[in-house]
């Protein structure tokens, strides 16, 4: 049994003319328990939508979602999703440590354990020594960062993000994407993450979903049988690295 | 917001020279018993008889300016936040707020009279009445203007409407609701004043007034000083106490984004 089920999903949004927009025609896929998978897409393809849609934020016109085979019809417990507006998403009058507690206080935790995470969490996302700074004090890398580690502090079953690295810097961006992939292996979590960035859907992923342009359906469903664990340098330098990034490219430029 | 901080010495220096030109040329019998020297007003402050009658005066104003400021803040917050949320509710009150709004309030307190009798009731609850509205406007405005994604971060991490509204609502809208608690302080303190003024048996209105009829201008003055030491008192200790609860927000002004 699949963990997530995403079954003919399609979402129109009503215009303002009285003419709807479909911003997602029909897609399916499924992700397994522990599973890594990328969306890869370009912008505006629907992204956004379909994770509101999975998360329970968003009511889908169409189709189903399914998390452990509940049907989702409200927010599902164990799973979060990490908004791509990050900064509106952080609670500007929680510190960077209040606003990761928070994910723990959300499950019931609290005290002297709770903040011991929360704080190993921080250091992981490399903010040690920012703990008490509030999210103005940070910049959008940063503030990214503390919404990553609020997340994962949840410690959800699935995790959703939204191109959780759009705002950071190449250098972090590396840096984040192998923490986040050590996270990954050691929680166990299943991580479903959108991006436009094919090259790092390749790095971080099991499978790669490629979206065409709205209305957005599943194109191609790309395996990446790339050896664990990944390296920045040697598995990005691999021949079959660049093969498969050429044809994810060919692909998202032929649907467009 | 920095300059109130600063020892305004000019300005101070302006005052005293006013209240030293009022002396002299009181002093000179330029005007009338009713205008007496500032120096008067300061000695019938120093008089064991004023000053204990003063103090308890106080304490009836401060008590029934509390009352009615924290009810008022207590009720407006709610009602704000219902109908900040619903848009249902506010449709349905908008009418009443839009006709009741611009009413100056002191025109309630005749109605209160008649409700409620003379007698600190019926001052707290024109207190209430008057202090509420710029709370419960400003609150509206904080829940309308509440973002979508913040509200969608509390559901994702499992919270319900009532945790939501607690730890997202409330917290998010709390610069607007001090926005309010601070144009409701002083709106408080008039009506507090004024209805003792028309029908109270004590406080600081009623002293003000009592002596003007008792031909006491000295005293008067006294009280008029005392009122408005109290203002002052409570405007500081109000932000103070602002600065401390949003400190998280000042840096968020200064960039801009607030
Ligand atoms: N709330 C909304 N109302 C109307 N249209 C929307 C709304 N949100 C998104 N859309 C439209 O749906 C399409 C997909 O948007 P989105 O899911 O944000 O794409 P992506 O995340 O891939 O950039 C876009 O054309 C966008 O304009
Ligand atoms: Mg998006």
């Amino acid at each position: 049994m699949p963990l997530l089920e995403v079954d003919a999903l399609c979402k129109s949004y009503d215009g303002s003319a009285g003419a709807a927009t479909l911003a997602i025609e029909n897609i399916s896929f499924n992700v397994e328990r522990g599973e890594f998978v990328a969306l890869v897409g370009p912008s505006g393809c629907g992204k956004t939508t379909l994770l509101m849609c999975i998360a329970g934020l968003a009511a889908p016109s169409g189709g189903r979602v399914a998390v452990k085979s509940q049907l989702v019809d409200r927010p599902p417990p164990d799973l979060v999703l990490v908004f791509q507006e990050y900064n509106r998403s952080l609670f500007a009058w929680r510190s960077v440590l209040g606003n990761v507690l928070f994910g723990l206080e959300a499950k019931g935790r609290g005290g002297k354990a709770a903040d011991e995470r929360a704080r190993r969490l921080i250091g992981l996302v490399g903010l040690e020594g920012f703990e008490r700074h509030y999210p103005w004090q940070l910049s959008g890398g940063m503030q990214q960062r503390v919404a990553i580690a609020r997340a994962l502090a949840y410690e959800p079953e699935v995790l959703l993000m939204d191109e959780p690295f759009g705002s950071v810097d190449a250098m972090t961006r590396l840096e984040l994407e192998d923490a986040l992939l050590a996270i990954w292996k050691e929680l166990g979590t299943t991580i479903l993450l959108v991006t436009h960035d094919i090259e790092e859907a390749i790095y971080l992923s099991d499978r790669v979903h490629v979206l065409a342009r709205r209305p957005s359906r599943v194109v191609e469903t790309v395996a990446i049988p790339l050896p664990r664990p990944r390296h920045q340098v040697t598995t990005r330098a691999e021949p079959s690295f660049m093969e498969l990034r050429n044809r994810i490219y060919r692909r998202i430029a032929d649907a467009g | 917001m920095r300059a109130d901080r600063r020892f305004n010495l000019a300005g101070l220096g302006v005052f005293a020279a006013l209240l030293l030109l009022w002396e002299l040329y009181s002093r000179a019998g330029g005007v009338e018993s009713y205008l007496p020297p500032p120096s008067a007003a300061l000695k019938a402050l120093t008089e064991p008889n004023v000053a204990r009658a003063l103090f308890g005066h106080l304490a009836g104003t401060l008590g029934r300016f509390l009352g009615g400021y924290l009810l008022a803040a207590a009720l407006a917050v709610a009602a704000g936040v219902v109908l900040g949320y619903s848009r249902f509710a506010y449709s349905v009150s908008e009418v009443i707020i839009e006709l009741l709004r611009p009413m100056p309030s002191v025109a309630i307190i005749p109605v209160a009279i008649l409700c409620l009798g003379i007698g600190d009731a019926m001052m707290i609850a024109v207190t209430i009445y008057a202090a509420a509205w710029p709370i419960l406007l400003n609150t509206i405005d904080g829940v309308r203007n509440l973002d979508r994604t913040l509200v969608d971060t509390g559901r994702t991490f499992g919270l319900g409407r009532v945790k939501i509204l607690w730890q997202v609502a409330l917290p998010a809208a709390a610069p607007y609701i001090a926005t309010g608690l601070r144009v409701s302080l002083p709106i408080a303190l008039i009506l507090v004043t004024t209805s003792e003024m028309v029908a109270g048996v004590n406080g600081l209105g009623f002293f003000i007034l009592d002596e003007e009829r008792s031909l006491r201008p000295a005293n008067m003055y006294a009280g008029i000083v005392v009122v408005a030491l109290l203002g002052y008192a409570l405007n500081r200790l109000f932000v103070a106490v602002e600065a401390r609860a949003l400190a998280w927000k000042r840096g968020l002004q200064a960039k801009g984004e607030a």
